[in-house]
């Protein structure tokens, strides 16, 4: 049954959408302003002061794709467990969503590892423009996959009270499943036009 | 002569169990692609080819993971419209906020000395 179905006749939902689905989709609309701001503001920093700052020796495209690649594999785990949620198989969604969180883990360590070493080359928040707005633009990013990992450990404990009905929860997975991708859609923007545009 | 009605024979609708099933599929696709893409990237940038052509290729190619993570993994594709210009409102902004910033912003209008120390 179509989410819309569901929803239909239903005192939480207007105009035929869940109405937890719609404001998650309006406020991931005001989180890409968001981002938006703060990557146009590194790109045009970068654009006027391209001699500033040359980060290709400190930047590890290896560790980068390698966490673009754990987060990309994250959302389709994330993908699996809300397709479980709907199908009503909570064993599944249990291991899919212990999977999310394990790689959101690995994302963070990568990306606290990458800030570690760029502090200790002599990258800090208040070095240069480039130093500002990039910790400012990925710390942000870094932010909400934290808060994403804490949303799903939350859900995973709250699936074995016993109060977390397959049906009934489907949505409210739905929606971390949402705010899970959204986190992954924005790096694949900071990987492109923070990371690799530097090395052409 | 009687009249004869020739009703249509039923058609049995998909399941709930096959359309996820599907779907399952269309994940794991997916996946193998954007994971295929991510290395093709890395590769790119280190080929000797023209940087415009390496630039383009790089949008093209982030920009159809965004899109496909958004249309699949985010259910987009299978859901309401509205849900589909919540969403595009906010990056229109978005973008709209980069072109502007990025086309009104030259060097003279930022005193870099006055906010850093470089």
């Amino acid at each position: 049954m179509s989410d819309t179905a569901t929803a239909h006749h239903d005192d939480h939902a207007s105009l035929n959408i869940d109405n937890k689905k719609l404001l998650m989709w309006l406020f991931l609309g005001s989180d890409c302003m968001f981002f938006g701001t703060l990557i146009s503001t590194h790109l045009i920093y970068r654009k006027i002061y391209p001699e500033s700052f040359d980060p290709t020796s400190l930047f590890s495209l290896e560790l980068t794709s390698f966490s673009t690649f754990i987060l990309l594999m994250s959302s389709f785990l994330m993908a699996l467990a809300v397709s479980a949620m709907h199908k009503g198989e909570l064993k599944s969604f249990r291991r899919n969503v212990l999977g999310v969180i394990f790689f959101g883990l690995i994302f963070l360590g990568c990306q606290v590892y990458e800030f570690a070493h760029f502090v200790h080359e002599g990258l800090t928040l208040s070095t240069n423009t480039f130093g500002s707005t990039f910790y400012m633009m990925t710390g942000t990013h870094g932010v909400h996959v934290a808060i994403g990992v804490f949303w799903l450990i939350c859900m995973y404990f709250y699936s074995h009270t016993g109060k977390m009905d397959a049906h009934e929860s489907a949505v409210d997975v739905e929606i971390a499943g949402l705010y899970w991708h959204f986190v992954d859609i924005v790096w694949i923007v900071i990987f492109t036009a923070v990371y690799l545009i530097e090395f052409i | 002569m009687s009249d004869v009605h020739y009703a249509p024979l039923p058609v049995s609708e998909k399941s709930h169990k096959d359309s996820e099933t599907d779907k399952y599929h269309t994940f794991v696709n997916l996946a193998l692609g954007l994971a295929a893409i991510t290395g093709v990237e890395l590769v790119l940038v280190y080929l000797p080819f023209n940087s415009t052509f390496i630039f383009t290729v790089l949008l093209t190619l982030s920009l159809f993971k965004f899109v496909a993570v958004i249309a699949w993994f985010m259910h987009l594709l299978y859901d309401k419209l509205l849900l589909t210009l919540a969403f595009g409102t906010g990056m229109a902004i978005a973008t709209g906020t980069f072109i502007a910033l990025g086309s009104l912003i030259s060097r003279s209008d930022v005193d870099l000395d006055a906010i850093t120390g470089f």
